[in-house]
């Protein structure tokens, strides 16, 4: 979609560059200062000085590699997984404790399994603020996300793939709610994803290398992508204990 | 005290055709015993008129539709037409029609006012009469209204015409002199008692009430006994009258009747729209709020089909119910065509000053949107595909956690705060424990796991249904995943109980 909208832009540029043969030199230079302040083009002189326009993820290292020092707002976020628990849900409890925190809701749609909730409470969730959806079916599931997103009420749903891989067509209308809503959208989704393109803003690998959660970031709008990062469990639960025999 | 006496001479027809469109120009008459009771204008202008024989009124015309008369539906809408009048004065009485057999012309069914308290609220007579009669139009009731000191003085008057025009063109209340002329200017034909009274009254010559009322009244009770000298009374304003008071019901009930049944849940939109407003208007002038919209669809003689519709904040805006409505409808495929919708309230409860005052300042839209948004969910979804996760108070991991009704979602913390316990917790657990093979004193669940530490030991419960003795374990699969595992003391089995993900 943004290619097509750039395409569109740049042809209304030409048709106004056609028609006026010889426009003024500050009206020239504005469409130029639009165009820079579009959030879907990338400077990357500039790129060093901006500041934080996401939502931080809690992690020093994974926020330093991505563009808005955060999960990026209003956008979807992939994460592609195959293997439960190696910690998936670590790498975003932290933005999403701080986000109920500010008193924005959070979703769950079709959880795996039971949210425990005294897991929760230690991360910092506050509980009040969750709600757990259970939709029957694919086209239930996907209208749930879009109402939720689209409404504004709700600061981030995460939405775990069910059997069935959402059509092209989906993603992109999830993207879209999730921009009209300005809200978090986090999607998991099996590692098998890869090659197909989806119109997510971020996409991550999540993987184990035995001991850390390995990330490979596959694409990033407006920054770079091919970067790779080792982020440590929690210390208190990879601690090993020494044998009682 | 002033009376205004509602007199609705067709309501068996409009009991029985409200649900139509406006403009349905089908000849239409309701039937009992053989005889017409009432007809449509359509009829009418076919010479078809109350009082015919079905023979003769389908001679008459040929297409007219003929529907048997149903009298407890009328007695549902006339408690309704109570209610809404209710809205306008809390002194209401209704009095159903009666029709000795054979009789088409008697009674019709009324409604009684007291509205003398509520002139003011309402800028004087006039305005108030043009507000009834402007929502009885709009509710397509056909009445004629007559003011009297008393039930019964306004019951006669209403069917005067000299009277009923007086009051089209009236803004002050009348006089007590010009009740008294009125009362003793009018036929005796109007007089509400029985038509064996009437035909001896007319037999003595008294054609005029102020003939009676010149006899002396002990005259006249020796020849038409102790109840029409009472009445008379009643009618002077000499005696009380009393009429039963009306009291508002607990809870909304309302039903529409498709005389040709429906067979799309999309027609339904309409009339349920109009049950919604009506719901609306009575839920406003009350002060009162309904968390749940229950709509029965009636199939007939084939059952029932019961929807509901969960509201979770007092809402009295009829689009947004319309709009939930209509999620739920989507859904449902009709079995059979519809006959009649039905809308019931069942508990209603007060709007307390709190919640509006959460509206106004509260972080107010936000709240609002939310409550939107799940009331949505919860009309398409089902209630219960929605849920909540709170905290409880036990030492079994599995039951430290317990599902949220998600109304509570967005209420403020409570006083009482659990803390969960200090130990690493996995972010799921499984809904059971999934046990762990184990072969040669080493556990594999896709793949083999390796015990990292541990172990926490959860004892006791023995006075519920079985001891729990457990050793809780972290453990680490082949993939790297970390588990959270225990060993059953008693069994020596190994389970999977959640995943630190």
């Amino acid at each position: 979609m943004n290619s097509a909208e750039n395409f569109l832009q740049n042809k209304q540029l030409a048709k106004q560059a056609n028609n006026e043969p010889a426009p003024p030199s500050q009206e020239q230079a504005q469409p130029l200062q639009q165009l820079l302040t579009r959030p879907d083009i990338w400077q990357l002189a500039s790129g060093h000085g901006r500041s934080r326009t996401g939502i931080s993820t809690g992690y020093r290292g994974l926020d330093a590699m991505l563009t808005g020092h955060g999960w990026p707002r209003a956008a979807s976020t992939e994460l592609l997984i195959d293997k439960a628990g190696i910690g998936e849900m670590s790498l975003i409890l932290p933005a999403l404790a701080e986000l109920t925190r500010q008193g924005q809701m959070v979703i769950l749609v079709n959880p795996p399994l039971i949210p425990y909730a005294p897991a929760l409470v230690q991360a910092g969730v506050q509980l009040e603020k969750l709600l757990v959806l259970h939709p029957r079916g694919q086209r239930d599931q996907l209208w749930a996300a879009e109402q939720s997103l689209q409404s504004g009420a709700c600061g981030v749903l995460v939405q775990w793939q069910g059997k069935e891989t959402p059509a092209d067509k989906d993603l992109r209308r999830l993207q879209v709610a999730a921009r009209d809503g300005d809200c978090l959208h986090v999607h998991f989704r099996p590692g098998s994803c890869v090659k197909t393109p989806s119109p997510a803003a971020l996409r991550l690998q999540l993987k184990s290398d035995g001991e850390q959660l390995a990330l490979h970031l596959f694409k990033q709008l407006n920054g770079k992508s091919g970067q790779r990062v080792h982020l440590a469990r929690n210390p208190d639960l990879v601690r090993r204990d020494q044998p009682l025999h | 005290m002033l009376w205004l006496c509602i007199q609705l001479p067709k309501l068996p027809l409009e009991a029985l055709t409200r649900a139509h469109r406006a403009g349905d120009s089908t000849p239409l008459a309701v039937a009992q015993s053989s005889l017409i009771i009432e007809a449509n204008q359509a009829a009418n202008s076919h010479n078809v008129e109350p009082g015919l024989s079905i023979a003769t009124a389908c001679a008459y015309c040929a297409d007219l539709q003929l529907l048997e008369r149903d009298a407890e539906r009328e007695e549902q809408l006339l408690q309704q037409l109570a209610q809404w009048a209710y809205s306008f004065t809390p002194v209401v009485s209704p009095r159903s029609a009666e029709r000795e057999h054979n009789q088409p012309d008697n009674h019709f069914a009324c409604l009684y006012l007291e509205i003398s308290g509520c002139l003011k609220a309402h800028h004087g007579l006039r305005p108030l009469l043009q507000q009834l009669g402007k929502e009885l139009r709009k509710m397509r009731i056909s009445h004629f209204m007559g003011l009297g000191h008393s039930p019964s003085a306004a019951h006669l008057l209403s069917q005067l015409p000299e009277h009923r025009q007086w009051l089209a063109e009236t803004k002050h209340a009348p006089t007590p002199q010009q009740w008294r002329q009125w009362i003793s200017f009018a036929p005796s034909k109007l007089l509400d008692c029985n038509h064996k009274a009437i035909a001896k009254l007319y037999a003595s010559g008294i054609k005029r009430v102020s003939q009676l009322l010149a006899i002396p009244l002990s005259e006249v009770g020796s020849r038409f006994g102790r109840n029409f000298i009472s009445y008379l009374a009643q009618l002077n304003g000499t005696r009380p009258d009393p009429v039963p008071s009306f009291e508002p019901p607990a809870e909304f009930h309302n039903e529409l009747f498709f005389p040709s049944p429906l067979d799309n849940s999309e027609q339904l939109l309409f009339p349920a729209g109009r049950l919604i407003r009506e719901l609306c208007r009575q839920l406003q002038r009350r002060q009162l709020y309904s968390q749940q919209l229950c709509w029965v669809l009636d199939y007939g003689s084939r059952g029932q089909q019961q929807l509901n519709v969960e509201v979770s904040r007092p809402l009295l805006d009829p689009q947004r119910l319309i709009a939930l409505t209509k999620l739920q409808f989507e859904r449902v495929e009709l079995k059979e065509p519809v006959q009649a919708l039905t809308l019931k309230c069942q508990q209603l409860q007060p709007i307390e000053n709190q919640n509006l005052r959460e509206d106004f300042f509260d972080e107010g839209s936000k709240l609002n949107e939310s409550y939107q948004l799940i009331d949505k969910l919860k009309a398409r979804l089902g209630h219960q595909a929605l849920s909540g996760v709170t905290l409880k108070e036990s030492y079994l991991p599995e039951q430290a956690w317990q599902n949220a009704d998600s109304l509570t979602l967005q209420s403020k913390a409570r006083s009482h705060h659990l803390t969960p316990v200090r130990a690493p917790r996995p972010n799921w657990l499984l809904p059971r424990p999934d046990r762990i093979q184990q072969r040669d004193h080493k556990l594999f669940y896709d793949g083999e796991l390796h015990l990292l530490q541990g172990p926490e030991r959860i004892d006791g419960y023995w006075w519920q249904h079985r001891r729990h003795a457990r050793d809780y374990y972290i453990a680490r699969g082949s993939h790297g995943s970390l588990y959270w595992v225990f060993q059953d003391l008693t069994s020596e089995n190994w389970f999977l109980h959640g995943v630190y993900s």
